[in-house]
């Protein structure tokens, strides 16, 4: 009987994965260390206006750890997306274990033992890990043996070390814990080589120390790993044999990692020597714009996420909050914009108890915020640039008289303001759909800055942006400060706080470990006050 | 999808010129599919149609019920238009109306002896009133508790119903069980140009609710609300207030309508028992439809009400000459309404040709 | 008393067999708003059929089919053609109106005696049980096994159970189609068994009781089963409110309203604060959304 079904399933399923089976039991029988796994030869693809692979040749062995560095947009996704079946190169062959193979879907590379750990989970957030793990797997069959299934996981983390409670639901995991749920899943199918996508960009310090240690214990085996990544190069670098860099699309230097140094490496990712030191101007601090007490705030689930903050901004004064994001901050920016009500504490904006007011009451005041997101709620496609720069116009009394909205000096104020931030589109009544990301966050800064705010938030400003949008939007911060702006940012990227803050705080786990002005800031001590440490450091 | 020569291109942001096409093009599909069924009837459509409007825009015969019922179902228009800005699915036009029947009959029957002048104003008020009114609830439970709109004004929509069944059995009962009392004289409402002046108010609202849409500081903030309810948030615009407002002013028109349907049309005069076919029926379904069908343009509702009405009493015709079943002309909003679900497709896809070798 | 009783579980199995579909099609992340024109089409064409072949079976297979032919219809609008869910629902329930007004209107009235629905020990019709033992099925199907897992994940997050090679589209499908089978089998029930009548839309907005009754269940069939039991037994009072309550000196008209304010009351409470943020945790992440490949 089982094997009807079985059978009915193989002839309903479109995929040939018959065939992918046997190949994988040759992929998988007798697998020694050393031997080459897979291998690309000329791997080439194309997109509109870009190479992003260039006739890319890589191997890798099994038990080895080969990393993959290249800047954002040196083709590592493309190239990651194709070793995983999720595009298909326009040139190039793919072997696997010296067989020629073509990938049809993702499914064919899971059915050959090639797993994906992705930076943006893939996971499904309200259900358990274990049910995470076992879904979708042709052996977890029809009516799932949750019990076996459980010992076989158990056993795999015991195997490779992994400290899991496969029962909790994932969105009770932390971060780390979540990639391990991954790795678990890719295991689970058999996975012999595994592709990382950023591994270490989202985990704290202690997390990361961890997750290396389990990679080098599943790289004694015969797994073999590759990490595609961009920062943190130190971290993964001390883990890998091997290290491959992309660049423009091309590989560029292969190198031994015993035989790598950091300058080298970076002068290789970039292509020039790297020295980016931002010009702080020197500016003379004005009127304390912001003082907040013991603010308290709930996260969207109902527990409480911000636990009692105080400190103050004044004007000309850049104020960085360094952090993994989950610790509180996101909570603590909307409600210092009034989008979150306060469970506790105070907020004076210039002078004024604004704990209860309302967001509009806060803009009126002189409040700008910069929300992380910028697609659907900094920005809205649908609407032109107008109508989006006119979200910060319409409670003016300049601009919207008598209940009318008075279009034609919105629209003056868009094209000045459409140019003085450089965003890149034919005419102000272009939908905002059309633009790109760096462009959107100029059309953000477009919005909110023009306004003169005495405070500006800024959370995540430069999340994903490329090089050049993202050295715009901080010589932008840093002339807002020059003219006196309070300015809060909101940061993952250490570096990026260091820089540009007169006074840094790491948060975590919903309360500021310390504040520290700049000169004395030390980035290994911020960056274990990020992740919990030195917590008895206080005063 | 692979048809040769063709391929599926995904929509960015759609024209407005193209959201006419498509619009236009549902309906005549829609058309084409309803005339199959009125083959299948053994009626020849082009006859059927040619029957349909000549009755409904001929002076003498049905132009004025056709003007009538097209203002009144531009009413119901208009109240579904402007929630649906903010993203609110108003589906108790019934209800309102209901609401507004049992505000403006209150005060006619109250105060009947006082002048037209006087009378009428005070029923549109009360009427307008009463469907605001309830409006707001269902307006105050989505923007305050998130409450689905949808099922609440559709529950609303019954209770009313029983309401009015309850007040013409009971206290407002008529000389039978299936009518109320009838108005008094001076509540009716005086005539321009042999039709209500209800058609002259109705159509001044739809110039109003554009724009406000279009120029006024509210409509802005109702436009953002519906195209991103967090970005508005983020804007500093209040839920609460946007949804109860949008919903208030809808209520507002849909209980005016009351008055139009019943103080405007010498047929009824009175309140006719709710499940009288000819009264109220469909109201609320054709409002939606001519609504999403225009693309929530008050302007473009009026030509698209005025079709619709002619061809609603133009199918009464001819259903009572051609012996037709009835109900014809709900099998006609059904069949358009599908139709413009199928097409809303190519609100996410283009089909283009592909030109030489892609 | 018993009547009562027997008529109240009645009504509940009306709502149970509209609501379990539609539960199933919403953890599945498809909003089926059109449960009220499913209920329309399985009553009318049930009545139809059964008028014509004095089979009253063959009009309990045909108002089945014929839901679950709208369901699929629903489907196709909302997953392959990618239309507003909300939009693609109401186009079904407008569509049923119309179709079955013109349709079946002329045949109002009751069923000849000879097919009057069965009734165990006269008084409690078999399908009561059946219902409930769907909901125990539809229970265990989706905590216990595989498959209902992948409708969860669907309904969830359906790009994240497409990578893990699960077919999005044939799920959706198969959960809005047996959806659409439920409520015209609801439907049916409603027709050919409660009434034994037609009339013109019969089904005076028990379909859009069935709808809200799945979010006030936080999307648990056993939760359900309790839901459908109350209403029915709030449905059948307002329509014979004498057999509890007599001499209650309420007008007839104000009592018939009371499930539908029931409804508004139910649906306000969970909506609160506290109880929202229970309930948000159980409402399928996915719903309503289309799913975009890529």
């Amino acid at each position: 009987m089982p094997g009807l079904t079985q059978k009915i399933r193989n002839i309903v399923s479109r995929t040939p994965r018959r065939r992918g089976r046997r190949i994988r039991k040759i992929l998988l029988e007798g697998i020694k260390r050393g031997e080459t796994i897979l291998r690309t030869k000329g791997i080439t693809k194309k997109f509109p206006g870009v190479v992003a692979n260039n006739h890319i040749d890589f191997e890798i062995k099994a038990g080895e750890i080969h990393a993959v560095l290249g800047e954002n947009g040196a083709g590592k996704t493309t190239l990651m997306n194709i070793l995983f079946g999720i595009l298909r190169p326009d040139k190039g062959e793919i072997y696997v274990r010296g067989r020629r193979v073509e990938f049809k879907s993702p499914l064919d590379a899971i059915d050959l033992g090639i797993g994906m750990v992705h930076q943006h989970r893939k996971l499904i957030p309200a259900h358990t890990a274990l049910e995470n793990i076992v879904l979708g797997h042709p052996k977890t069959g029809k009516i799932p043996n949750m019990r076996r299934a459980k010992e076989e996981v158990k056993e795999l983390c015991r195997k490779y070390g992994f400290k899991i409670d496969l029962n909790a639901r994932v969105w009770q995991l932390s971060a780390g814990e979540q990639q391990l749920v991954e790795i678990l899943k890719a295991l689970y199918r058999g996975a012999k080589l595994l592709i990382l996508d950023e591994p270490t960009s989202v985990l704290t310090p202690l997390e990361t120390e961890k997750f290396l240690k389990s990679l080098r214990i599943m790289a004694k085996g015969e797994l073999a790993i590759i990490p595609f990544i961009t920062h943190k190069l130190p971290e993964v670098l001390s883990v890998s044999d091997r290290v491959t860099i992309l660049r423009r699309g091309k590989v560029v230097k292969r190198l031994k990692t015993r035989k790598a140094t950091m300058k080298a490496l970076a002068k290789h990712m970039v292509g020039r020597e790297v020295l980016f030191r931002l010009k702080k101007p020197k500016v003379k601090m004005g009127k304390e714009v912001l003082r907040v007490e013991n603010l308290s705030a709930l996260s969207d689930r109902g527990i409480l996420a911000l636990k009692g903050v105080s400190f103050s901004i004044r004007g000309g004064e850049i104020f960085g909050i360094a952090g993994i994001s989950g610790n509180g901050q996101h909570e603590l920016a909307e409600a210092l914009a009034g989008l979150r009500k306060a469970k506790g504490g105070k907020v004076i904006f210039r002078g004024k108890d604004i704990t209860r007011a309302s967001t509009l009451e806060r803009l009126k005041m002189g409040m700008g915020y910069i929300p992380p997101e910028r697609v659907g709620v900094g920005t809205i496609g649908g609407f032109s640039l107008v109508d989006n720069i006119a979200m910060n116009l319409y409670f003016d009394k300049e601009f919207s008289k008598r209940g009318l909205l008075d279009y034609k000096r919105i629209r003056k104020h868009t094209e000045k303001a459409i140019s003085e931030f450089d965003v890149m589109a034919p005419n102000i009544d272009t939908k905002a759909a059309h633009l790109s990301g760096g462009n959107l966050q100029k059309l953000i800064l477009a919005r909110v800055i023009p306004r003169t705010p005495r405070l500006l938030i800024a959370n995540l400003p430069t999340h994903g942006l490329d090089v050049g949008a993202t050295e715009f939007v901080r010589n932008r911060l840093m002339a807002c400060k020059k003219e006196g702006m309070g300015i809060l940012l909101i940061s993952e990227d250490l570096d990026e706080v260091l820089q540009m803050s007169d006074r840094i705080t790491p948060i975590y786990d919903g309360k500021f470990v310390d504040i520290i002005p700049a000169k004395k800031a030390r980035k290994e001590s911020i960056g274990a006050m990020m992740a919990g440490a030195a917590l008895k450091k206080s005063r | 999808m692979n048809l040769p020569g063709l391929k599926l291109e995904k929509v960015l942001v759609l024209t407005g010129r193209e959201a006419v096409k498509i619009s236009v093009y549902s309906i005549i599909v829609g058309f084409v599919i309803f005339s199959i069924f009125l083959l299948l009837e053994g009626t020849n459509p082009i006859d059927a149609y040619k029957h349909i409007f000549s009755f409904a825009f001929d002076p003498s015969l049905g132009l004025v019920p056709t003007i009538h019922r097209a203002m009144f179902l531009l009413f119901a228009t208009l109240a579904f238009i402007l929630p649906l800005k903010a993203g609110l699915w108003n589906i108790g036009m019934e209800g309102q109306l209901y609401l507004g029947t049992v505000g403006a009959f209150a005060v006619a029957y109250a105060w009947g002896d006082l002048p037209s002048g006087v009378l009428i104003p005070l029923m549109l008020i009360a009427a307008g009133l009463f469907g605001a009114g309830y409006g707001a609830l269902a307006g105050f439970l989505r923007g305050k508790l998130g409450v689905n709109e949808i099922v609440v004004t559709i529950m609303l929509n019954l209770v009313a119903y029983w309401l009015i069944l309850f007040l013409i059995q009971g206290p407002w009962a008529g000389p039978t069980e299936f009518r109320s009392r009838e108005l008094p004289a001076s509540a009716i409402a005086p005539e321009i140009w042999e039709v209500p002046f209800t058609v002259f108010l109705v159509l001044a609202i739809s110039v109003i609710i554009y724009f406000l849409s279009a120029r006024s500081n509210i409509g802005y903030q109702i436009k953002t609300f519906g195209s991103s309810s967090s970005a508005a948030e983020h804007a500093g615009m209040n839920p609460l207030k946007i949804s109860i407002f949008v919903m208030v002013v809808g209520g507002a028109i849909a209980g005016l309508s009351a008055y139009h349907m019943w103080a405007g049309n010498p047929t009824f005069y009175l309140i006719p028992a709710p499940q009288t076919y000819k009264a109220v029926g469909d109201f609320t379904y054709w409002g939606i439809m001519v609504g999403l069908i225009c693309l929530l343009n008050p302007l473009a509702a009026i030509p698209m009400s005025i079709f619709v009405g002619a061809l609603k009493e133009g199918t009464s015709a001819i259903v009572r000459r051609l012996r037709l079943p009835v109900g014809l002309d709900l099998l006609l909003l059904g069949t358009l309404f599908l139709t413009f679900v199928a097409f809303q497709f190519f609100h996410r896809y283009r089909i283009k040709r592909i030109r030489g070798k892609g | 008393m018993w009547s009562f009783i027997a008529r109240s579980l009645e009504i509940s199995t009306i709502f149970l067999l509209a609501a379990i579909g539609e539960l199933l099609d919403q953890r599945a992340g498809v909003l089926n708003i059109g449960v009220e024109g499913l209920m329309l089409f399985g009553a009318a064409s049930g009545f139809v059929t059964a008028l014509w072949t004095g089979s009253l079976l063959l009009g309990f297979v045909v108002g089945t089919a014929l839901g679950g032919i709208f369901g699929l219809l629903h489907g196709f609008f909302s997953i392959t053609l990618k239309a507003d869910q909300v939009v693609s629902g109401m186009g079904i329930v407008v569509f049923a109106v119309g179709f079955t007004t013109y349709w079946a209107d002329r045949y109002s009235g009751p069923l000849p005696a000879e097919l009057s629905s069965p009734r165990i020990g006269g008084f409690l019709s078999p399908m009561f049980f059946l219902a409930v033992a769907l909901v125990f099925i539809i229970w265990f199907v989706l905590s216990k096994t595989h498959l209902g897992l992948k409708i969860k994940s669907v309904g969830e997050d359906p790009s994240v159970a497409e990578a893990t090679g699960i077919n999005v589209v044939r799920i959706r499908y198969l959960c809005v189609i047996v959806g659409g089978l439920l409520g015209g089998l609801a439907g049916a029930f409603l027709s050919l068994a409660y009434f034994g009548i037609w009339g013109h839309l019969l089904t005076g907005g028990m379909g859009w009781i069935a709808l809200a009754l799945v979010p006030f269940s936080l999307w648990r069939p056993t939760m359900l089963l309790a839901g459908a039991l109350i209403f029915g037994i709030v449905w059948q009072f307002s329509i014979s409110p004498e057999a509890i309550a007599p001499g209650l000196g309420i007008p007839l008209g104000i009592i018939r309203m009371s499930p539908f304010i029931a409804t508004i009351i139910v649906l306000t409470v969970i909506s609160l604060p506290r109880i929202r943020r229970k309930w948000g945790l159980m409402k399928p992440a996915a719903l309503g959304k289309p799913y975009i490949k890529e």
